[in-house]
């Protein structure tokens, strides 16, 4: 008995240790930031820094508001694609889907998820970027085609999220739906899918948060340019190719300027939890 | 009962539904992926615009380029700075740069000799071919060294390995590198035989440091080299702090870095190739066009002064 409850202590140990490591990698990355970051920005000067246009580290120019506008637009942009087909095809699976097709449909949308980035971004390289070339003219490196690869690679998430959360509705809803006359697709988009609101929503920011951090596949097909984005087919570069970029090279200044970067993108990430902590908040309400 | 009507009038309808439509979708995805697999326009036309593509800034190619080809402008108070354009698509790698110029027919860029490959098609400056031969002999201007860094407090094994770099040895390794020698006449004998040596720097000269020390392992097996590929700039900072034995640089050293004890010596010399599409007619440029393409005052083909 006794030597059971001392188990019982030590694994209680264990896993709270478990637990503080990942609760202290957490707090030293937002240390590391911090410290390396904000001095930097106080050097450059705050508004200098995120509102200036001019990113040339060769003579100590250190605006970001480029690279701020490139991962907004771009992150818009995935949105703008990937959403509705990601809600499309969740709704699909969950309603419409016959068994034969759902299991090597949800094994391909699982392997989406699991294809690494850079494979996207060469995918990206091989194939998009000539596609926009021959169709719609300029280099093809440009915001458009790293919208069209970020949408497809924000799908997983939000088909995962948004398909868990169309089968937790209660099935009566929709029996009810027919039994008052409405047809299947009218009990689904009027009944079924507005039930699962803040599922889809949750789906959509963690798609966000994907598109916004992601940066081999970008690297690869966005162009880089560091100026302030000029149009749909004109390239861009975003906060995430801007450090790894130039951090191979960067000494003093120029380098604490990236980590302020970082610590951008930091508050950026920052602002999507605290939305998904609100989405949940509403559902509990 | 009614529930089980329901459930089979709903699979009746998925059935018919799915087959319409899957039907419409595979068409779809099929004409998505043959107009994306037509590929290449076999057509060059003058009138696109230029898409030029450089490295990242502080990269050593581009530091070397920019400075051959005058891609510079004097500003007050800081020198030289690079002015390439901000139209430029930036690349922090030679695959995407040789893989970006390979696809698009419109794509200008630059890599060192060494990584020069088929699918792209080499242009000539001011007349010249860029070649082993042609930089050897300097008719080929865009030229640049290799160099490794040392400091005063140089080991024994690290000095015994330098020693064969310069050798007549060192430098056919070199030569078969696709690089240009930097000298010649010199013997190369054992002074220790064993110890360990750690270079670090440049990824444009750690392709030729990796022959250089499988042939010094055949001469002194003894002594082991250990190379790690990181940059120009990491490369001296971590030989001044110690952490390596000799440095790689593919750029010349800054006045910082000579006043904190570093010294350079040059081991081969790199041409630096202008790459264009293997369908785009134009492939010999002067470095005056070179200039203004890069510096984004000639923006389309067809007003590339003749």
């Amino acid at each position: 008995m006794k030597s059971k409850s001392i188990k019982e202590k030590v694994m209680h140990i264990v896993f709270l240790a478990a637990a503080m490591v990942c609760i202290m990698a957490v707090v030293l990355i937002c240390v590391f930031l911090l410290a390396n970051g904000v001095p930097a920005m106080g050097k450059i000067g705050v508004f200098n820094f995120l509102l200036g246009k001019t990113w040339r580290p060769g003579q100590d120019i250190y605006g970001i508001l480029p690279m701020i506008l490139g991962s907004i637009y771009v992150t818009a942009g995935a949105i703008i694609i990937g959403v509705p087909i990601g809600i499309m095809t969740a709704v699909f699976m969950a309603r419409y889907c016959p068994k034969k097709i759902y299991a090597p449909l949800k094994g391909a949308i699982d392997l989406l998820a699991g294809i690494p980035s850079v494979v996207y971004g060469f995918f990206g390289l091989v194939i998009i970027v000539p596609f926009v070339r021959d169709t719609f003219g300029g280099s093809g490196n440009s915001i458009l085609t790293a919208c069209v690869l970020l949408g497809f690679m924000i799908l997983p998430t939000i088909i995962g999220v948004c398909e868990s959360s169309l089968r937790a509705v209660p099935e009566e809803y929709y029996q009810n739906a027919l039994a008052l006359g409405a047809t299947h697709e009218r009990s689904i988009f009027k009944v079924v899918l507005p039930t699962a609101k803040s599922g889809v929503l949750t789906g959509v920011v963690l798609g966000i948060g994907r598109a916004i951090g992601e940066t081999m596949a970008v690297i690869m097909i966005a162009g880089n340019q560091a100026r302030m984005p000029k149009g749909l087919l004109k390239g861009v570069r975003t906060l995430t190719a801007n450090i790894v970029m130039e951090m191979g090279y960067a000494a003093d200044l120029h380098r604490e300027a990236l980590i302020a970067t970082g610590v951008v993108l930091f508050v950026f990430i920052l602002l999507i939890n605290l939305c998904l902590a609100a989405i949940k908040k509403g559902v509990e309400q | 009962m009614t529930n089980e009507f329901i459930k089979i009038k709903g699979s009746i309808r998925q059935r018919g539904f799915n087959l319409k439509k899957a039907a419409a979708l595979s068409l779809i995805c099929l004409m998505f992926f043959l107009s994306a697999c037509k590929g290449g326009v076999s057509e060059f036309e003058e009138t696109r615009e230029i898409t030029v593509i450089s490295r990242e800034d502080g990269s050593g190619t581009r530091g070397a380029f920019t400075e051959l080809f005058g891609v510079y402008t004097n500003m007050e108070g800081h020198g030289k700075v690079d002015a390439t354009t901000e139209e430029a698509i930036i690349t922090n790698n030679t695959a995407v740069m040789l893989y970006c110029v390979s696809t698009n027919p419109y794509a200008i860029g630059y890599i060192s000799l060494g990584s020069m490959s088929d699918v792209v098609k080499s242009a000539n400056v001011d007349g010249v071919a860029a070649s082993l031969e042609n930089v050897k002999n300097g008719t080929y201007k865009a030229s640049r060294p290799f160099y490794i860094v040392t400091t005063q407090s140089l080991s024994a094994p690290a000095k015994d390995f330098i020693s064969f770099i310069l050798s007549d040895g060192g430098q056919e390794v070199v030569e078969s590198a696709g690089y240009v020698p930097a000298l010649a006449g010199r013997e190369y004998t054992p002074s220790v035989d064993s110890g360990k040596v750690v270079v670090g720097g440049s990824s444009s000269v750690t392709p030729v440091m990796e022959k250089l020390k499988e042939a010094y392992g055949a001469y002194n097996p003894g002594i082991d080299v250990e190379v790690q590929q990181s940059d120009s700039t990491t490369g001296v900072s971590s030989t001044l702090q110690g952490i390596c034995d000799i440095g790689m640089s593919s750029r010349a050293l800054t006045e910082n870095e000579k006043h904190s004890g570093a010294l350079a010596e040059t081991i081969a010399l790199d041409g630096i190739v202008i790459i264009v599409n293997s369908i785009n007619p134009n492939d010999d440029f002067t470095s005056e066009q070179i200039k203004g393409i890069f510096l984004g005052e000639t923006a389309y083909w067809d007003s590339l002064e003749k």
